[in-house]
Order: structure tokens, then sequence, then C-alpha cells
């Protein structure tokens, strides 16, 4: 049993303690809400970029890297997250447990480099400095035009990107190149006051420690002036039916191509038809067993990998596959059908019940990873929903068939994105 | 038999040791507090070991394999007669995966429940082949997509590109899988062949962590034994060629299509047998040296990274096998040919100033820091404990053999390795035509 105990530091910023003795590091996340929006998405994208360059304590990139380095090689990690319709900074900061340390301080000094890190950020005419502004967009450039590097991963976000055009979800985390000219230094600082004036605010320790004492230097190492009212982040858009299906392809020099299908569930996080429609997407492809790598990989050997993968708090869903370009009417026929199988209620015992007992291997083994607990409580914030892990166990425990039926009837595909090669054409060593 | 208890203090752990006879070798690492249960089975047989004889035979003929049959091996083991295991381990939960490297394979699962029900499956079927033609065949499909799913990977490519020009003859210069001509010419027989060549017992290790009851463990393994007795014993010699220290080739470049060119510099260390505790520690003292002149607290990377040569994710490590080594460097750039002269220039400037000691006990302690965390992971303490076993050492050794490396080492190291004459570069290009 994992007790997470909740308490609040001023202002209004929530923290979420959870002593836990097994891990070798205690973990401490801050993460900063913010929606996801087109015009914000650059902007929130390269604040943890700029942050982590320099500080009132530490200037530079070395002072802070060399200050971590003491701290017996503290790691300290700045990202933008996307969850559903949501742009969540996240600040990380994960130190080994003091007794291998030799150092009865390590966490509190962490703790102020972090502090340091969020709340006082090196700062010149009224701004962050301008050199590390100027070097992080061109750094914040390099990696939205970098993540065609990586087909599989840019066939997901592109088909995400045409399904949910019009939406907030379809908003890339990085932002728009085109975007980062207009942002000047004074503007992004001014941004960020305001995010960190407004936006909620949450902190989660992971770990063996004392929670008094460490909710005490919390209270002190995090306390800033913030507004008295926290802003509201809007909930994800869910309900929407598709009117057709959109077939999207687009060309590239590859040597595979990538099928994806994405589907819209309209069942989100906080619902109800949550735990079946899980094991809907496990039936249908979240395991070796699942339909989707069975037919697709071990019958009709298109594809090395077939899988199926839910967004939980938008409730999208996306089945994925590498195949050859010439087997394209092929694998869309054999993944459309199993998707029909699962509506007309095809599902053996087996697989309903091979997979009841993979969820509750994956639900169990969540609190043996100091980061996939802070996710599965993040998420609970996020998708107000208050399970634990143990209440999740008992749900897991009583779906049934006829219910992940009556979820896999509500889903509809909405895109078929295919990234196809060029005719004829290879990469070639020269 | 009883198990040997090997303890670390300076880690907070403990592992039991059965040397079971002819093998495999056993160990369990209690883990009460965590609810995974994880078990992982290897054998000493990777992409390299592509050729081998037998020694008995007094012939000293060589045994030729076709490039990737390792990792073909490890895809077909998973079939038995009814198809496959997968859904086996469904039933109880358990989530198995196996992994191909150049120097050993391994099959393992996770699960929470029926860890001694799943722990029978996998020492079943990894003791059972079964391999039919067209199952054979049936599987050249998938690793084709396999392989040509890698060829799309510009940091695979950028990766063995690289090996290809450092090395000549040693096959860590083929791809793990092979290509797809050279998987057309595996055969059940020859897989039957490998199986029975590399899979014997006194050949492989198997690793047990979670809170699982050692001795029921002991006794599994030992009832596998008992119940399919081991084949006697086969007396391999496995066969590489003879590399020598000048690379193969200085530069190799390929376009593919990348946002902006992506670079890794290789050194190429000498060939020379090094196991055990020694090998572990030249594998360490280069990380060090490494961190010393690449680090992110070391100017270079500060300078390189304001010029926009490199992101955040530069990195530099150094591989260490019994029969090859490395150095390897990269990145991201924009200008491969800046950056290439940059790190030269660091690595010479390094060696007219000499490494300083305080720096040197900082990286020192950020590594055991960084060491520390990594033992989270049960899978992580799992499959190192077994590729270090089979290259002659005790993972847990670590830390000790850490605290033992000096700076004179670093230095004498620095000289010798990252010379000029032993580097290759490759480089990836963006397509023509398209900016930078």
């Amino acid at each position: 049993m994992i007790n997470v105990e909740q308490k609040t530091i001023p202002e209004n910023i929530n923290v979420h303690l959870l002593p836990i003795q097994k891990f070798k590091t205690v973990l401490v996340t801050v993460f900063i809400h913010q929606v996801l929006d087109k015009d914000l998405a650059t902007w929130t994208a390269l604040l943890p970029a700029v942050l982590q360059r320099g500080t009132q304590e530490h200037p530079t990139y070395r002072d802070l890297k060399t200050r971590l380095e003491e701290l017996y090689g503290a790691e300290l990690a700045a990202d933008v997250i996307k969850r559903g319709e949501r742009h969540v900074l996240s600040f990380s900061l994960e130190v080994i447990n003091e007794k291998y340390a030799y150092d009865e301080s390590l966490l509190q000094q962490g703790l102020s480099v972090l502090r340091s890190v969020i709340f006082d950020p090196l700062l010149e005419n009224g701004g962050f400095k301008k050199d590390y502004v100027e070097q992080e967009k061109e750094q914040l450039a390099k990696e939205i035009q970098g993540l065609i590097n990586n087909k599989i991963n840019y066939a997901v976000e592109r088909c995400f990107q045409v399904m949910c055009a019009e939406e907030r979800f379809g908003v890339y985390k990085y932002g728009r190149v085109d975007d980062l000219e207009k942002i000047t230094p004074q503007g992004l600082y001014d941004y960020y006051r305001k995010i960190i004036q407004e936006n909620p605010i949450d902190v989660f320790v992971v770990g063996e420690f004392d929670p008094e004492s460490v909710y005490s230097s919390l209270k002190e190492t995090m306390s800033c002036s913030r507004a008295p009212g926290v802003k509201e982040i809007p909930p994800e858009e869910v309900d929407i039916l598709p009117q057709e299906v959109n077939y999207h392809e687009e060309k590239l020099p590859v040597n595979q191509g990538k099928l994806n299908l994405g589907y819209r569930t309209r069942v989100s996080y906080g619902d109800e038809k949550y735990v079946p429609l899980l094991f809907y997407n496990g039936i249908l492809g979240g395991f070796p067993h699942s339909k989707l790598f069975q037919n697709v990989r071990e019958k009709a050997s298109l594809a090395y990998f077939a899988f199926s993968n839910l967004e939980k708090h938008k409730g999208v869903q996306l089945l994925g596959s590498g195949i050859d370009v010439s087997n394209y009417e092929k694998a869309l026929g054999i993944i459309k059908e199993q998707v029909e199988l699962m509506k007309k209620g095809e599902i053996s015992s087996e697989e309903m019940e091979n997979t009841r007992r993979g969820l509750l291997t994956q639900v169990k083994t969540l609190g043996d990873n100091p980061y996939n607990l802070v996710n599965f409580f993040l998420d609970g914030l996020i998708g107000n929903r208050s399970d634990n892990i143990e209440s999740l166990v008992q749900r897991i425990e009583s779906v049934t068939v006829d219910e992940v039926v009556n979820v896999a009837q509500e889903v509809n595909l909405d895109t078929v994105y295919f990234l196809r090669s060029l005719d004829g054409e290879r990469g070639e060593v020269e | 038999m009883q198990f040997q208890v090997i303890k670390k203090e300076t880690l907070e752990e403990e592992v039991l040791y059965a040397p079971l006879d002819p093998g495999p070798a056993l160990y369990v690492l209690p883990k009460n507090l965590y609810n995974k249960k994880y078990a992982v089975c290897s054998t000493n047989f990777g992409s390299i070991d592509n050729a081998f004889y037998v020694k008995e035979n007094g012939s000293k003929e060589t045994v030729r394999l076709p490039d990737g049959i390792a990792h073909f091996l490890e895809h077909k083991l998973f079939d038995d007669e009814e198809g496959n295991v997968f859904d086996r381990f469904a039933y109880y939960g358990a989530s198995p995966n196996a992994y191909t490297s150049f120097t050993n394979t391994g099959y393992l699962f996770s699960c929470t429940e029926y860890f001694h029900e799943n722990f029978d499956l996998l020492l079943e079927f990894v003791r059972t082949p079964y391999f039919t033609e067209e199952s054979v065949a049936k599987e050249q499909g998938i690793i084709e997509q396999e392989i040509r799913m890698y060829e799309d990977n510009p940091q695979w490519q950028v990766f063995f590109n690289l090996l290809r020009a450092l090395y000549k003859e040693h096959p860590v210069r083929n791809d793990i899988a092979g290509s797809v001509e050279s998987i057309r010419s595996i055969t059940k027989d020859l897989l039957y062949k490998c199986y029975n060549t590399f899979y014997h017992p006194q050949n492989m290790a198997i690793f047990v962590t979670g809170d699982v009851s050692p001795e029921k463990v002991l006794e599994q393994v030992s009832g596998s034994l008992e119940q399919k007795p081991a084949p006697p014993r086969m007396d391999i010699e496995r066969v590489y060629p003879q590399e020598d220290s000048p690379v193969n080739q200085r530069e190799v470049t390929q376009k593919l299509s990348v946002s902006e060119p992506l670079v890794n510099i290789g050194f190429k260390d000498d060939f020379n047998y090094l196991r055990g505790r020694e090998l572990l520690f030249r594998e360490l003292t280069h990380d060090l040296l490494l961190e010393m002149i690449f680090g992110k607290s070391e100017p270079t990377f500060m300078q390189l990274y304001e010029e926009g040569l490199i992101d955040e994710h530069f990195s530099a490590g150094y591989v260490a096998e019994t029969t090859y080594g490395y150095t390897l460097l990269g990145g991201k750039t924009k200008d491969p040919e800046k950056l290439y002269d940059r790190v030269f220039s660091s690595i010479e400037g390094i060696k007219k100033e000499g490494l300083s000691q305080q720096n040197f006990e900082r990286h020192k302690r950020k590594m055991r820091g960084d060491l520390l965390q990594s033992f989270n992971s049960l899978e992580f303490i799992a499959n190192n404990y077994l590729s270090y076993k089979f290259r002659g050492v005790d993972f847990f050794e670590i830390l000790d053999i850490l605290e033992g490396v000096s700076l004179e080492q670093l230095e004498k190291r620095l000289h010798e390795h990252l010379r000029e004459e032993n580097h290759a570069i490759s480089i990836i290009l963006p397509p023509e035509g398209s900016s930078e």
C-alpha cells in the first residue's frame, strides 16, 4: 500500500509526499500546469531550456552542472510534457539516498539547486539573459525540425496532428519554428512570471525520507509569491464523432512504411468506462498475445512491430505498425478486421483473462519505479480520477467482456495516416 | 547444493550464487520490497560469435554461421509445437521478452503473480527448441521488417557505419540482425546446430530478482536439469579474425532523411583479450577520462553547445569487450567538419594541460551517484550482472573498482588511446537540396 500525504505550501502549491523504502534515490518533481495552445506552446516549450542554462546562484550551465556533480551526480531534468490538452512544465531532481553519500544534507542541497532553477533564474534588463534565450531558440528550432529523425515517433505525431488539426491536442509539444522569432528575453520572462504566479503547481517527493522534515524544507525552499486564486486549466475536448475517415499519405525517403490508424474512443481517464477501455486496448494491441501482434506479425508476418496505444486524457487511440509499402492494403485490411472482431464481441475468455492479468501486472509494478509512480498520481490529478493502485486493481478484477464490447461499439476510426517511401529511393553509403 | 552469499556493503545488496554443474550459473537477488519479479536466462552467444570449431574432433575445421543467426535464433526459440509461448506467459500475467547483443542473448520475463509457473515456463522454452522450415520462412518476413526499421534509424546507421569503418575483419562490424540477404540463408538445420553448440547449460547463466524464494528457484533449476540432463560438455573454440590496430576506413558518409547531420567519432583500442576486473577497470577508466574531456561540466561541452555545434544529447563513452574495445562520441551537429576539428583540438589541449585532480574527484563522485541511481531498476541489475559475469567479473564490484581508478591511469590512456591514428568518423547527411 502506497500512501500519499497531501499538503499545501503557500501560496497554493500542492505537495504530495510518497515515503517509500526500497529505492536508492529520492526523487523530487515539480509540475507547473499550462493549457496546450498553439499560440503558447512554443513559449512554454522554451522555458525549461532557458531556465536550465543558469540561475542567480549558478549563473552558467557549467556552474550548475558542477554543483550537481558535487552532489553525487544529482540528476536535474526540465522539459515539457503533453498530457491530453495540457502542457506541463516538469522539473525533476533525483539525488542518491544520503546513506550512500556520507552527507546528511544532500536532499536539502539538491532542493536548493532545484529552487534556484525554478524560482531564481538569471536575469538581465528585466528579462532572461539574452544569450541564453537566443541559443535556446536555435536549439528548440532544431528539436522541432528533428522530429523527423525518428520515423516511428514522427508518424505517430503526424497522425495525431492530422486527426486533431482543429483541436488543441494537435499542437506539437515543442511548438512551431515560426513562433521563435518574435520571442524576446523580456517577453518570455513576463510570460513565465505570470505562469508561476497563477498556474497550478504540484510537487511530488518519492523515496526514503522523513515527511515532516521534507515538508518543512519544501515550505522554505519552494515558497514564492503567488496569486491568491489558481487558474483553471480547461478540460479536454473528448466527445467528438468523426464524420468520415480521413486518409492521409506522406512521402519521405524511407525503407519501411509506417501505417497508423487514429481512433476516437470518446472515453477519458476520469470516465467510468476507462478501465474497460484499457481492456479493449490491451486485447487489441497492448501485449504480445494481442490480436494485432498475433495477426499482423505472427500469422501474416507483415511487420516486426504492431501495437495499440491509448492517450488516456484525450481518449484517442493509435494502432501502429511498420510494414513494407507494398503491403499497405493487406495490413490495413487485417488491422480493421481485428477492430471489427472486437466490436462483434469476438473475444475469447483466454484473451480476456490474459489481458486482465497483464494489466494487473502493469498496475501492481507501478510502485517499483519512482517516475512511474509520480506519473500515475499526476495523471490522477489531471484526469480527476481519485484511484490509488489498490482501487485500480479492484476495478480491473471486476471488468466483464460485456463492458469491453460496449466500449468497442463506441470507438470510431478517424484518420488513416501512411508514411511511405518515394518511388525507388534508398539511402546509400558513399 | 547450497547457495553461496556474495555480499556488497557499499551497495547494500546481497546476491546468492549456486554453482550448478555443468551449469547454468544461478544468481538470486531477493528484493522483498518490490512487487515486480524478474528473471533472465542468458547464453554467452551473440552476433560476434559467427565462427567456431569443436576441439575434440581433432580437426580445426571452422564452422561459419550466417550473419544475424544469433538474433534469428532468439526470435525462433519462442516457438513451440502449438505456436509460441507468448500465450502461456500471458496466462500467468507475465510479460516475456528477449534481446540479442554483440556478445550474448537473453530471455526474460517480469511478473507479479505466479512467479514459479512463469519461471518453469522460461526454463522449459529456452531448453526446448522447435524449428520448422515453415516457421523459419515466416520469421524471415518479420526480421526483414526489423532490419528495414533499423535502416531508417539514423542513430543506428551512423553507429554501424562507424563500426565498419573501425573494423576490417572483426564481426562486431556486422549488424546484429544481419542483412536481408544473410538471413535468407538461415535454415532450420543451421538453427539446431547453433542451438546445440551455444545453448549448453555450461554456457548459460540465470539471474532472478524480486520477492521470490531462492530455495524454490534453485529447486526448479535443478529439477529442469534432472528432467532433461545436459548433454556431454562440448569444448568449443570460437574463432575471431586477427584484427590489427589500423582502422579500416577513415571516413564514411551516408545520406538519410534527417533534419541535420549526425556524427560519430570512434577510437579503436588494441585487441587485448582483457577479462574480469581488468576489463571493468578499463571501461571505468575510459568513461571517466571521456567525462573529464567532454562532460557537461567541462569547458569543451559548454563552448560547443554555445556555438550550436552540439545539443544536450552529445555524449561520449567506452565499450570494453574481451575481443574488442573502442571509444565512441558524437551526436547531431550543424557542421560535422567544425565539430571534428574541435573534438581533436580539445583532446590535444587536454594532453598539453593535463587532467586536474579536483575535477577527477568530482567526476568520480558523479559516476558513483549515477551507478547507484541505476540500481533502482531490477532489470538493470539483472541484465548487467549476467553480461559482466560472462566477461569474468562480478558487477557488484563496480563501486570498489571505480574507487581504485587513479588520475595517472587516465593520463596514460589519454596518450595511448585517444590518438589521431586510430580514429574513424561516420557522418549522416540530410538529403541533397534540403536546407542546411
